[in-house]
């Protein structure tokens, strides 16, 4: 009983200290989401439609930043619910953003490089279970949007490469996070 | 004696993250030798130098792993000297691809995670900056057309300050939880 309420406990406070690296690789995200847009729009609406969802992305890190400042900082529920709505949006900008010069559809799309700190943040905070869902869901939904754009062997090599190091940032992280608590368990 | 226990405490933390740095390693050499030999699209010389170049950092990580596994520390500059290695290596493998173009950046990503969580913060930022210079260097002397390419590969860029950045921030939560400290004061 005593086992159980300690791990309990445990897991709270890897959420309660670890959150702010989810919160920093979302800064990270809206900075490059905001050069993404200012940088590459060539139209007025475009840049307006572009930077919507960041400003949304933005307000939402700063209540969850300064929740965390005020040292109220958020469940499990609400960073995972946050986490799965920057999964959301990087594979909005993965299928839907493209343009007439660098930035293409799907697998020709540079910007799934988003998924990489989002994904290891997450690995950092939660227990593995949930960390590997995550990690499964993201290589699972980036494959799923870049199968229609698979053209030959190159494609499927560079595509296996993407989920390859995807599904690492997950596991070592996760690997990480366990040592650490080992650590703090002496053992 | 302060200085004598931060020493001490970071030789800790590097014996702990070694095993990360080693398993990332072995993840980048299985997939970047899967990658080279099936369906190659180089030539001969290029291939014999991927394949060479993969196989020595094998042979390197298997005297590391062995020394975990014996549970022999691993001097400090031999790891600081196996990190530098694969830096070198993802960036030798970039370029006969073109450098800018080729699919193979993304190797920096679980590189970077696994010393950041293993070395203290200041050898992490000059490994980090000097990834990041080198790649921008070659990503934009080598894009095809600078001016369409640059807000991608600002975008890789800060990504891979972002992996930095969120191991550097969670090894300093993981610090501040073991010696009791747990103000927040890495925000």
């Amino acid at each position: 009983m005593t086992t159980v309420r300690t791990a309990d406990r445990e897991a709270a406070e890897d959420v309660f200290f670890g959150q702010v690296v989810i919160i920093w690789a979302r800064w990270f995200l809206i900075v490059a989401g905001a050069v993404l847009a200012l940088w590459t729009t060539h139209d007025s609406t475009a840049l307006a439609v572009a930077v919507l969802p960041i400003v949304a992305l933005m307000a939402m890190n700063f209540y969850l930043h300064g929740r965390y400042l005020m040292e109220r900082p958020s469940n499990r529920t609400q960073i995972t619910a946050a986490s799965v709505l920057d999964l959301a949006l990087i594979t909005a900008l993965v299928i839907l953003w493209h343009d007439d010069r660098a930035v293409g559809n799907g697998l020709a799309n540079p910007f799934f490089i988003f998924y990489y700190p989002v994904l290891l943040a997450f690995a950092f905070v939660v227990p593995r279970r949930l960390t590997l869902l995550y990690t499964g869901l993201v290589v699972g939904i980036y494959a799923a949007a870049c199968l229609p754009y698979l053209h030959g062997v190159v494609d499927a090599k560079v595509l296996a490469l993407r989920l390859v190091t995807l599904a690492a940032m997950g596991g070592l992280g996760t690997f990480y996070w366990r040592i650490q608590r080992d650590r703090r368990r002496g053992r | 004696m302060t200085t004598l226990t931060g020493r001490a405490d970071a030789r800790t933390d590097l014996d702990h993250g070694q095993i990360v740095i080693v398993t990332a390693r072995w993840i980048m050499i299985a997939i970047g030798l899967v990658l080279s030999i099936f369906y190659p699209t180089g030539t001969v010389g290029e291939l014999r130098l991927q394949v060479a170049l993969i196989l020595l950092l094998g042979i390197a990580n298997f005297y590391l792993h062995a020394q975990l596994l014996r549970r022999k520390p691993i001097p400090v500059w031999v790891a600081y000297l196996a990190s530098a290695a694969d830096l070198l290596v993802i960036s030798i493998l970039l370029l006969p691809q073109g450098g800018f173009d080729s699919y193979r950046y993304v190797l920096y990503f679980p590189a970077l995670l696994a010393l950041s969580v293993a070395f203290e913060p200041a050898v992490t930022a000059v490994y980090a900056g000097a990834a990041i210079v080198v790649y921008g260097a070659i990503a934009v002397l080598t894009a095809p057309v600078p001016a369409d390419d640059l807000p991608i590969v600002v975008c890789r860029l800060l990504m891979l300050a972002a992996i930095a950045f969120c191991g550097v921030v969670y090894w300093r939560i993981e610090q501040e939880r073991r010696l009791g400290r747990t103000g927040k004061d890495q925000t």
